[in-house]
């Protein structure tokens, strides 16, 4: 695996939010999803959204994303509000469950979203030959033809990185895509993933509980805590690139690991 | 023959399709793959042993019971008297097969058109779900009459009928299986901004698929019975039904009540099984198909 990450991250942020709350009434009551967050990511950053279930981090990703509405506050993606850059094709997106279309191909399946991709694209997307490469990239080429219920959940979610690659978007949001997999195949997936980004280098927000896996893939990891969902703190992570498995033995690794959990610690319950 | 009950919701295969148990044998050895497809092999001739065996009761029940012939023919019998006038009935089942064809497709056509309409707009969903239930629960046998009235004689009250039984499953089934979509799936088009008319073709379409087919096998049951009960009431004078309705009422005909009868559930059977080998051949891909 070669892991050569030499894309620039420019001084102007891809992404900015700014002052975004987002609250929702339940049985009578308001919840504060989020309240003021302030983020900014760079271009081809690799930022980890960290914190336990309701800090609000998978509904950030779809505010950014323009899945969401923000009741207050402004998201902008390349000068556009999130819906426009929506529109213009800006993002490809990792849901959680490998979510293939399953009486389609492994094949069909990748292209699939670039197949509904036609117009309104500010960049290319990726040919034919590009996408084969990816999927001998994660060890799928010999099942271009096979339908997903013959895949494996590991080979399953890793169609699923590929087809959110294959767009050629510049925004990738990653949503806990390697929650539902086993322990030993997760840990194989996060260098995949990191493999991947290093030949592509977009930028990637990648919402995680895991605080080895935000510690192993990021750039920053940003720390979010609950009621109300806000970030409780950011850390730049310098552990050096290309990333291997061995670096998880390492004193530097464990002080990482040791800082995000007491942040987490720090703003919980 | 007719699956007369009600329509399912579910996309379960509920067929005469043997389900064999897994035939991975842990220690993989010969005799117990041997043992394994042997014992696969019985339950997928299951159902013939089944009918054959029913078939058999008849034939000697009626022997040994003594049962008088015009109460209830053996099987032979109506066999060989389908036989021997086999014109007859290739006539009067081309004609019952058109009427429930014709039926059945034009159900199919209307019930896709609302079930497009029903999928796209709640609103519309839930004002006509009280409609269709009442089609539903209302016995055709009951409106038929006022059916002839209001069509007159003839195959238009006869298609009427029929695509009117096999409307509701179709529709209910399939804004099912439109609204069946992974709620993942409709978010990643969501994502690259595709538009409403590419979600439903690509991925409410083929999601309802299913749904569809378990429809359909409830509909072929149901579409005979429309054209049965349109020949009866819409004074036909050909038709599987028109020969039942002479029949009844002349005891020299008695067995081609029986032979009418028989001709239906072949009709029927036959049916059914062309659908569920095209279900078998287009979903493959689906859960419900998996042995």
């Amino acid at each position: 695996m070669s892991e050569s990450h030499a894309v620039a991250v420019t001084d102007a942020p891809l992404v900015c939010v700014s002052g975004v709350s987002k609250t929702f009434r339940q049985r009578g009551r308001t919840v504060h999803a989020l309240r003021e967050v302030d983020l900014q990511i760079g271009r081809g950053e690799f930022v980890s959204l960290l914190g336990p279930s309701g800090c609000g981090k998978s509904t950030l990703l779809r505010i950014i994303g323009g899945l969401h509405q923000a009741s207050t506050g402004t998201v902008s993606v390349n000068g556009l509000d999130a819906d426009a850059a929506r529109a213009a094709k800006q993002y490809g997106l990792v849901p959680q469950s490998p979510a293939l279309v399953p009486w389609r191909t492994v094949a069909q399946n990748v292209r699939f979203l670039t197949g509904l991709h036609r117009g309104g694209a500010s960049h290319p997307v990726m040919t034919d030959a590009e996408i084969d490469g990816l999927l001998e990239a994660v060890g799928l080429a010999g099942f271009t033809s096979a339908y997903p219920h013959e895949l494996s959940g590991g080979m399953q979610q890793r169609a699923s990185l590929v087809r959110a690659f294959a767009l050629g978007a510049p925004i990738l949001l990653m949503d806990e895509p390697f929650a539902a997999l086993d322990e030993i195949t997760r840990a194989d997936m996060r260098y995949l993933l990191l493999d991947l980004w290093s030949r592509i280098g977009t930028t990637v927000v990648f919402v995680t509980h895991s605080v080895t896996e935000a510690a192993i893939l990021s750039d920053r990891v940003v720390v979010m805590a609950a009621r109300p969902g806000r970030i409780a703190a950011e850390r730049t992570i310098d552990l050096p690139r290309p990333r291997n498995p061995a670096m998880e033995d390492a004193p530097e690794f464990h002080e990482v690991v040791r800082f995000l959990r007491s942040d987490l610690r720090e703003h919980h319950g | 023959m007719s699956v007369g009950s009600t329509f399912s919701m579910s996309s379960a295969a509920m067929l005469p399709g043997p389900d064999a148990p897994s035939s991975d044998s842990p220690d993989g050895t010969e005799v117990a793959n041997g043992l394994a497809n042997v014992r696969r092999i019985v339950l997928m001739s299951a159902p013939v042993v089944g009918v054959i065996a029913f078939f058999l009761i008849w034939q000697f029940g009626v022997k040994i019971f003594d049962i008088q012939k015009f109460v209830l023919p053996r099987p032979s019998d109506i066999l060989s008297s389908i036989n021997g006038d086999k014109s007859y009935y290739v006539r009067n089942a081309r004609t019952t097969l058109w009427e429930a064809f014709c039926g059945f497709a034009i159900a199919f056509v209307l019930a896709m058109i609302g079930a497009t309409v029903m999928a796209h707009s709640r609103f519309i969903e839930r004002a006509s779900m009280p409609l269709v239930v009442l089609v539903q629960v209302t016995p055709i046998i009951a409106y038929a009459p006022a059916i002839v009235i209001w069509q007159g004689f003839g195959l238009k009250s006869i298609l009427v009928m029929t695509s009117l039984v096999c409307f509701v499953p179709f529709l209910i089934n399939g804004v099912a299986g439109m609204r069946s979509v992974d709620p993942n799936l409709i978010e990643l088009a969501r994502s690259v901004d595709a538009s409403r008319r590419e979600v439903f073709v690509r991925l409410r379409l083929p999601s309802a698929l299913p749904n569809l087919f378990s429809a359909a096998r409830i509909a072929v049951g149901l579409a005979l019975i429309g054209a049965v009960l349109g020949e009866i009431y819409a004074g036909s004078v050909s038709g599987l039904g028109y020969s039942i309705k002479l029949a009844q009422a002349r005891p020299t005909l008695r067995m081609q009540l029986w032979g009418s009868i028989y001709v239906l559930a072949f009709i029927g059977a036959a049916a059914t099984i062309l659908i569920s080998t095209v279900e078998r051949f287009v979903l493959h891909w689906h859960s419900s198909q998996r042995r």
